[in-house]
């Protein structure tokens, strides 16, 4: 496989001032992506990554009950996991059985495949500061592979300040849908992540470095951007990894 | 018939592990022999239920200074299985043989450090603020472990964490066998790593899970499941020359129930499917399989639901077992632990038994091994491992 190719994609942003501050359209949650027997209890981790997910499916006009799917995040459901957490040092501390199950890193992608009916493998992945460059990395290698066609949902919801001082914040969410090889009415085609020295752009080091999964930023604003081949950084720090994006339509 | 594999074999060139079986491979092989319980009271904290659990009781190794900011028990067990056997030297060895940023390191873990992070909110209710010594990218997130395994090592590849509850390791070797086949790696170093916390036997506790005596998978009168911790480590290689003496990792199946989050499907479908598409991707036929470790966590409905699937799936059923009885659950361990427990049934020529059982459930159409049996040496083994969330995977083993 010599690159994949981009069908769809979406980003949700709840803080209207940070998503004003895009350079690629972003969105609102959007509830009506939750099943409403789900919405009540569902995290703001969930609720952003259906809302990307289900957006970039609608775009890519893929049906999401037959895509496999990755889903990556930093920190995964920690509200849930703080609350608990919180509970746990208390002499009475009650732990609510859905708190508990929905405390796991595969919420999202667990409840994404119930509500999509999708039985098909469904990842749940975490990488720190390379969150987003493993994920794609994760989704070339099934892609290469099996072939066929995948979503990829990388997301984190604001932690808990006392947590890590200074980072955490803003929430955000992307999603993809990518395709093994050249597929026809692609967006764009991006090629196996590297190791390498790109350097992360400047005007957004200071949000990657609050908010890891921000690191998607530079990606999605080369697929509107739409210039010819370029290298795109993935992480903030050099030397880290990179990716080689082109071949618009 | 056999048909030709949808993705290339890799081999497993080292493994070990550390649990409540024993500090090493040789003592969880002498655990599995004996067969008798290594679950006991829990000793590293409080807990306000009766249970028994599988705890690594003996000394953890200290984290270097350098890389302090990473301590937590997770950590520690993982370094512990590091230092045991010759396993640093073996990846050492590959490490100068193929170049740093060719060998790559897959974490499968659920809990990561969260029993660090208790300690921690511990003192943030007594004190009001977090300790200074608290990192929380560094304990807590999911891929704080594989982080510190990786610049323990001074590894350069790719490294990252699966966090799928209990299949979490399982689905690491999946994700190891890809980045061989796509020669993003000539080596990956997968390490399935879960430490007990206040947080998952509460947890479990609350969904009435937890059995207060020792689990008895697959029997009839099972009560629920025991929890355990562990570290396991399996280094995998592309085959050559060298290593043709070794078993291999064929496929990893993989798939979703689609059917609830904290219960499986009560048919065992998305279990099935897994262990078919195992099959399926390796080239195999169910006729093939010459044993399968269940996961068979001993929670009535999980047991249930896997043993339709293996009934469902195959005519004529292999011998089937399950360690829980003896180990405890180590969650997301578990798939890398078990996987361990089948590579030494593959080398040493037996089928483990299933600690606790008596008399087994009568939906079990297929032979439960109770006894450790030492006249049996497997070729093919599945290895199952599901999780909450309906995410399923089974790891299909192959004799050198």
């Amino acid at each position: 496989m010599e690159f994949m190719s981009l069908l769809g994609f979406a980003a949700c942003a709840p803080d209207a001032e940070f998503r004003a501050s895009l350079p690629f359209p972003a969105f609102d949650i959007n509830r009506e992506t939750i099943p409403p027997l789900l919405r009540r209890r569902s995290s703001q981790a969930m609720q952003m990554a259906f809302s990307a997910a289900t957006a970039a499916c609608e775009q890519a006009q893929r049906s999401p009950s037959a895509l496999p799917a990755i889903f990556a995040s930093v920190a995964g459901e920690i509200k849930t996991t703080d609350q608990i957490c919180t509970e746990l040092v208390k002499a009475d501390g009650v732990i609510s059985p859905a708190g508990f199950h929905n405390s796991v890193q595969n919420t999202a992608a667990g409840y994404w495949s119930i509500a999509q009916q999708c039985t098909q493998p469904a990842s749940a992945l975490a990488a720190g500061s390379d969150t987003l460059a493993m994920a794609l990395l994760e989704a070339w290698c099934q892609l290469a592979c099996q072939g066929g066609e995948l979503l990829l949902v990388c997301y984190d919801e604001t932690w808990p300040e006392y947590l890590d001082p200074g980072r955490g914040n803003p929430a955000f969410a992307c999603a993809l849908v990518l395709a093994a090889g050249a597929v026809d009415g692609r967006l764009m085609q991006i090629g196996r992540p590297q190791a390498g020295e790109a350097i992360f752009p400047a005007a957004w080091t200071n949000s990657v470095n609050s908010m890891p999964i921000l690191a998607a930023i530079p990606l999605l604003e080369a697929v509107l951007a739409g210039k010819g081949a370029q290298t795109i950084a993935l992480t903030p720090h050099t030397p880290g990894w990179q990716v080689d994006v082109g071949g618009w339509e | 018939m056999t048909l030709s594999p949808l993705i290339s074999p890799v081999v497993v060139t080292a493994y070990q592990c550390v649990s409540a079986g024993g500090d090493d491979v040789e003592a969880l092989y002498a655990s599995l022999i004996a067969n008798q319980t290594c679950l006991k009271p829990l000793t590293l904290f409080a807990i306000p239920f009766t249970t028994l659990v599988g705890e690594v009781t003996s000394p953890l190794p200290a984290i270097r200074p350098s890389l302090q900011a990473y301590d937590c028990r997770n950590a520690r067990l993982a370094l512990k299985a590091l230092q045991q056997g010759g396993f640093r030297a073996d990846v050492e060895r590959v490490i100068a043989k193929h170049g740093a940023a060719r060998v790559g390191l897959i974490l499968g873990t659920s809990t990561s450090g969260i029993y660090d992070s208790e300690n921690a909110y511990a003192r943030l209710h007594q004190d009001g603020v977090m300790p200074d010594d608290f990192y929380f990218t560094k304990v807590q997130t999911a891929q704080a472990t594989a982080e510190f395994l990786w610049l323990e090592l001074g590894l350069q590849g790719p490294c990252y964490a699966i966090s799928t509850a209990c299949s979490s390791s399982a689905k690491a070797l999946a994700a190891a066998q890809r980045l061989l086949a796509t020669d993003c790696c000539d080596a990956v170093l997968v390490a399935g790593v879960d430490s007990l916390c206040r947080l998952t036997l509460r947890g479990f506790n609350s969904l009435q899970l937890i059995s207060a005596e020792a689990c008895r998978p697959m029997d009839a009168e099972r009560q629920g499941i025991n929890i355990g911790e562990g570290a396991a480590l399996i280094l995998l290689e592309k085959p050559n020359a060298e290593n043709a003496d070794r078993p291999r990792l064929l496929a990893v199946g993989e798939s979703s129930d689609a059917h609830h989050m904290s219960a499986p499907h009560p048919d065992g479908v998305g279990a099935a499917t897994a262990m078919a598409q195992a099959l399926r991707l390796a080239g195999r036929d169910v006729s093939e399989v010459d044993y399968i470790n269940l996961h068979a966590t001993a929670s009535t409905l999980n047991d249930l639901s896997e043993a339709r699937a293996v009934s469902s799936l195959f005519p004529n059923p292999p011998p089937c077992s399950g360690v829980k009885g003896l180990l405890g659950h180590t969650l997301g361990a578990a798939g890398a632990v078990e996987t361990v427990v089948s590579l030494l049934a593959l080398e040493r020529g037996f089928l483990p038994g299933t600690c606790g059982l008596r008399e087994p459930d009568p939906e079990c159409r297929f032979p439960v091994v109770a006894a450790p049996n030492l006249k049996v040496s497997p070729r093919l083994i599945l290895s199952n491992a599901f999780g909450f969330g309906g995410n399923n995977a089974s790891v299909l083993l192959e004799a050198a």
